[in-house]
C-alpha cells in the first residue's frame, strides 16, 4: 500500500508527496546530473562559458552537439541535461529577448531574461498534463547599463539563483568544490578561461578533446565563441592539451 | 501618434502580432495600399480630423561598387502641412549590413523598423549567421502588409566563395511587394527624385559619386515637394557595416555632421 501512495505522487507533476516534495521535479534534477557538465565563470569584465560533450561514435560530428546557445548576441546560455528540453529553452529565451527589445527599444539584462527563463521552467511544474523540463541552464552576460557581469543558474524547479562561479551537469558538486578553492574575485578574462577549462577537466579523468569542448565569453562587445583553434590554444595556456 | 493601420493582436502588450517573434497570425490587413492609395487614405484621415503624422519624404537608394547608399529628406509633415518635426532620421539600420528608409505613416514605419530589426537579430541568434539580404527582404515583404508605409530597403551581402560583396536595393509596399532594381526611390518627392537619379545614376560609380548623386536626388525634390526638406540624412552600408551622416543643406559637404541617435542601431550590431 505504501508503495501505492508513493506511485501516486511520483506520477503527476503537479502532486507534492507528503513531506512537501515533487518527485517529477527531483527526477528531472536527476536528468540535470547525468548530462555533461558546462561551467561558468564570473571575470572583472565578462562571463566565461565551457562545456564538453560526449560523442557518442567516432562518427558523429561533434559540433552538432549543442551546448552554449547566442541568446541575442549579447546573453549566452550554457545547458546540461536533456538537449531537446534545452533547446526549447534557448528559443523561450531568445524570443523573449526580441520580446523586450520591442517592447522596451532596450537589450535586456542578463536577470530579466533568466528570471523569464525561470518562470517559463515554473509554469511546467504547476501545470496539468506538463512534465518538468530535464534541464538546467547558465544564462550569461554583461548587463548592458551596469557593464556588470552576471551569470545565473535555473534549475528544473524554476529557481534562479546568481553565482560568481558555478557548474551544472555531471560532477558538478566536485566541479563546485574545485571552484570555491580555486575562484577569486576580478580575475582577469585569460585566467578565468583558463579557470573555467580547468574546472571543467575535474569532471573527467580524461584529457579535454578540442572537438569535444564548446568555449564562449561574454563581454560588453556581446558574445565570443572560440573556434577549435582558439580553443585549442585555451586548453594549452590553461596547462591541459592533450600532448 | 495616429492609431492608424494597426491590426487585430497588435499593440496589445507591445509586440507585434505579425511579426514571429510575438508568435501571432499574420492579419490581412487593408489589401494592397499602393503609392496612390496611400496618399487617398491619408487625404481621408486628415477629414476625418484623426491627426496623421506622415513623413511626406523623399527617401531615394541606390547600388554602388559593393555599396549601398541611402538617402532621405529629414522633414515630418501632419497631413503634408504643417511640418511636425524638422530632424526625423528616416533611415535606420536592420540588420549589421542592411538599413531601411520608411515613407508612409510614421507609427507602423516605426514599428515595421523594430519588428524587422527583431526578425534579423533573432535569426542571427538561431542560427549563428546573419539573414542573407534576399531573405531579409521577403520578411520585410510580410512584416510591411497591411501597413501604410512604403519603404525601400539596402543591403550589401557579404563576399561568398570567388564572388565579392554585392548590393541591394528594394521597394516594398503595404501590399506586401518587394522589387528589387538598381535604384528606387519612394516618398512624395519620389518623381523629382527619379528624374535627378534618371540622369546621375552609374551601376559602376564609387561610394563618392553615389552618395552625391542620392543627396542630389533629395535636395531636387526638397526644392519643390512642400512635404521634404529640411536637409538629409546619407547612409552608407557595405560589408564593413552601416554609417549614417546628417546634412544641413544636401548639397553641401560641409554642413555634414554625425547622425545623431539612430533608435537603435547599436542594438544590431
Amino acid at each position: 500500500m505504501q508503495s501505492n501512495d508513493q506511485q501516486a505522487y511520483d506520477r503527476g507533476t503537479t502532486i507534492f508527496s507528503p513531506d512537501g516534495r515533487l518527485y517529477q521535479v527531483e527526477y528531472a534534477r536527476e536528468a540535470v546530473s547525468r548530462g555533461s557538465p558546462t561551467v561558468g565563470v564570473r571575470t572583472a569584465e565578462s562571463v566565461v562559458l565551457a562545456s564538453a560533450a560526449r560523442t557518442r561514435s567516432p562518427l558523429m560530428e561533434p559540433d552538432s552537439i549543442e551546448k552554449l546557445h547566442d541568446v541575442d548576441g549579447r546573453i549566452g546560455i550554457g545547458s546540461a541535461g536533456h538537449v531537446a528540453d534545452a533547446r526549447r529553452l534557448v528559443d523561450f529565451a531568445r524570443r523573449h529577448a526580441q520580446r523586450e527589445r520591442l517592447r522596451y527599444g532596450e537589450a535586456p539584462g542578463v536577470e530579466p531574461v533568466a528570471t523569464a527563463v525561470a518562470d517559463h521552467i515554473q509554469e511546467s511544474t504547476q501545470t496539468g498534463g506538463t512534465r518538468p523540463f530535464g534541464a538546467a541552464v547558465l544564462v550569461g552576460g554583461v548587463d548592458p547599463d551596469s557593464a556588470r557581469p552576471r551569470l545565473y543558474e535555473v534549475d528544473p524547479s524554476g529557481t534562479p539563483s546568481e553565482w560568481q562561479a558555478t557548474a551544472i551537469g555531471s560532477k558538478s558538486g566536485e566541479i563546485r568544490e574545485f571552484l570555491e578553492t580555486a575562484y577569486e574575485p576580478g580575475l582577469d578574462l585569460d585566467t578565468g578561461v583558463a579557470l573555467a577549462l580547468e574546472a571543467l577537466a575535474e569532471s573527467t579523468d580524461d584529457n579535454l578533446a578540442v572537438a569535444e569542448l564548446d568555449l564562449a565569453v561574454l563581454d560588453a562587445d556581446g558574445i565570443d565563441r572560440f573556434g577549435s583553434d582558439r580553443r585549442a590554444t585555451a586548453l594549452d595556456d590553461a596547462g591541459l592539451s592533450a600532448s | 501618434m495616429t492609431r492608424h493601420g494597426l491590426g487585430p493582436g497588435r499593440g496589445q502588450d507591445g509586440t507585434d502580432g505579425r511579426s514571429q517573434v510575438a508568435g501571432g497570425d499574420r492579419p490581412r490587413g487593408s489589401g494592397e495600399l499602393t503609392h496612390d492609395r496611400l496618399t487617398a487614405q491619408r487625404g481621408r484621415d486628415v477629414s476625418a480630423g484623426t491627426p496623421e503624422f506622415d513623413t511626406g519624404t523623399t527617401v531615394v537608394g541606390l547600388t554602388a561598387q559593393d555599396a549601398v547608399v541611402l538617402a532621405a529628406d529629414r522633414r515630418m509633415s501632419l497631413g503634408g502641412r504643417f511640418t511636425a518635426n524638422k530632424s526625423v532620421q528616416k533611415v535606420e539600420q536592420v540588420h549589421p549590413t542592411a538599413a531601411m528608409g520608411i515613407s508612409g505613416s510614421v507609427g507602423p514605419a516605426q514599428d515595421l523598423l523594430r519588428s524587422l530589426r527583431a526578425e534579423a537579430s533573432l535569426y542571427e541568434s538561431r542560427r549563428g549567421e546573419p539573414m542573407s539580404v534576399g531573405a531579409l527582404a521577403q520578411t520585410a515583404g510580410g512584416l510591411v502588409r497591411g501597413l501604410p508605409v512604403t519603404p525601400l530597403l539596402g543591403g550589401v551581402e557579404a563576399a561568398q566563395g570567388e564572388e565579392g560583396p554585392s548590393a541591394h536595393v528594394y521597394s516594398l509596399d503595404g501590399g506586401g511587394s518587394v522589387l528589387e532594381d538598381e535604384y528606387v526611390a519612394t516618398g512624395s518627392g519620389l518623381q523629382v527624385a527619379y528624374g535627378v537619379l534618371e540622369r546621375r545614376y552609374d551601376p559602376e560609380a564609387s561610394v563618392e559619386t553615389a552618395t552625391e548623386a542620392a543627396a542630389a536626388a533629395v535636395a531636387a525634390a526638397s526644392e519643390r515637394d512642400t512635404a521634404s526638406g529640411n536637409g538629409c540624412t546619407l547612409t552608407t552600408i557595405t560589408a564593413e557595416g552601416v554609417e549614417t551622416v546628417a546634412r544641413e543643406d544636401p548639397l553641401d559637404g560641409g554642413t555634414q555632421t554625425e547622425a545623431g541617435a539612430t533608435g537603435g542601431t547599436e542594438e544590431v550590431a
